[in-house]
């Protein structure tokens, strides 16, 4: 049985720091995925994911229910990139072609796909910040709006509003894509 | 084929590909680690939201800080506002030596908390290295105002009250440390001037 994200930061504060490589990994993929995705290029996602691990564990005695570390450790990297997006250091790399990016995952039809992945990357880069934000928390991880607001600090009716008009705006920028789409079904 | 599903197809598709998996480097974990060894490790420390607590700050010349000394706690704690006086201020001995040895980069901070259900208040912050025991504020005779007047040299220090050894509590009245974004946020103070 695994051990549990309490016991580990238990570890961790009684002095054993090697016991938070195993947060790390069970962590690092899906905030890899919503970094990657908010930001837009890998070295800011590599970054900001970084740099909320690491003020994760200077501040890990802060963590009050130490069994949802995962949560805290999530509302850390969206407000990391919240600021990285705020920095924009890297804006005119976010449409510069990431091959590992692209072949990140197994493709039925390899050219199809990866000229649709291209699109919706870009697509996403056209919203704002918020309306990303809210789309990725709703979609890429699947969250309720309430858990959204708590990690967010926004209000449920923003939320959506925000998830709706993204959708809104990534229809209108994906119009052209609606047949192979379709096509694809 | 109606327009609403086309709709929906297109979400679908861009939520299956914001869910898909993206790869680190490979050393990520080991930056990580290498980073976290070089880290001090974190305190043992509860920190707890007191919404009971009301906090006020107020930053005052060494003359003020002999007047609140003096008698005078009580006006301090019920204003609402925060104070700050000038740095050319001249200081007689006798306010200086109220004050201790403040040296003559610094500038003499004081910190207000009104916390009526505490029986003990400390002042933890970047400048006595996060330590909840080296500053004890002190209570004021007959009232529920705590205070410490603390040297600090001219800058920008983030700091957070101790409630009895447990309840970290922000400044309200301060602005909050940018950097913290995780869990109740310290305050910051920035100290203006040179010396006293």
């Amino acid at each position: 049985m695994d051990v549990s994200d309490a016991e580990l930061v238990e570890q961790v504060l009684g002095g054993d720091r090697e016991a938070y490589a195993s947060l790390v990994a069970r962590y690092r993929d899906q905030l890899a995925r919503y970094a990657r995705r908010m930001l837009g290029n890998r070295e800011d996602a590599e970054d900001a994911l970084q740099d909320a691990f690491i003020r994760a564990f200077r501040s890990l005695d802060r963590c009050a229910d130490r069994e949802r570390f995962g949560a805290w450790l999530f509302r850390i990297l969206v407000n990391r990139c919240r600021t990285a997006g705020k920095r924009g250091a890297r804006d005119r790399q976010r449409f510069v072609h990431d091959a590992a990016a692209l072949l990140d995952a197994a493709e039925e039809h390899p050219a199809d796909r990866t000229a649709m992945r291209e699109e919706i990357e870009r697509a996403l880069a056209e919203l704002g910040a918020e309306q990303r934000e809210a789309f990725l928390l709703k979609y890429g991880e699947e969250l309720g709006y309430e858990e959204m607001a708590a990690l967010t600090g926004v209000g449920v009716s923003a939320l959506k509003m925000r998830v709706k008009r993204a959708c809104e705006r990534l229809r209108d920028l994906l119009e052209e894509e609606v047949e192979s789409v379709r096509a694809d079904g | 084929m109606s327009e609403r599903t086309d709709d929906e197809l297109v979400i679908e598709r861009v939520a299956r590909e914001v869910r898909s998996p993206v790869h680190l480097d490979a050393a990520f974990d080991a930056r990580v680690m290498a980073a976290v060894r070089a880290t001090r490790l974190p305190l043992r420390r509860r920190r707890v939201l007191a919404g009971m607590l009301r906090q006020r700050r107020v930053m005052l010349s060494p003359i003020g800080a002999l007047a609140l000394a003096a008698g005078f706690a009580g006006v301090v704690a019920a204003s609402t506002l925060a104070l700050y006086a000038p740095a050319t201020k001249s200081v007689t001995p006798a306010a200086r030596g109220a004050a201790g040895a403040v040296p003559a980069t610094r500038r003499l901070i004081q910190f207000v908390l009104t916390a009526p259900s505490a029986s003990r208040v400390a002042l933890a912050g970047d400048f006595n290295g996060w330590s909840t025991t080296a500053t004890l504020l002190r209570r004021a005779p007959g009232a529920n105002v705590w205070s410490v007047s603390v040297p600090l040299a001219p800058g920008r220090h983030a700091y957070a009250f101790v409630v009895d050894d447990s309840v970290w509590v922000a400044d309200p009245a301060a602005p909050r440390a940018p950097e913290n974004d995780f869990g109740p946020p310290n305050s910051v103070v920035t100290v203006y001037g040179a010396s006293l």
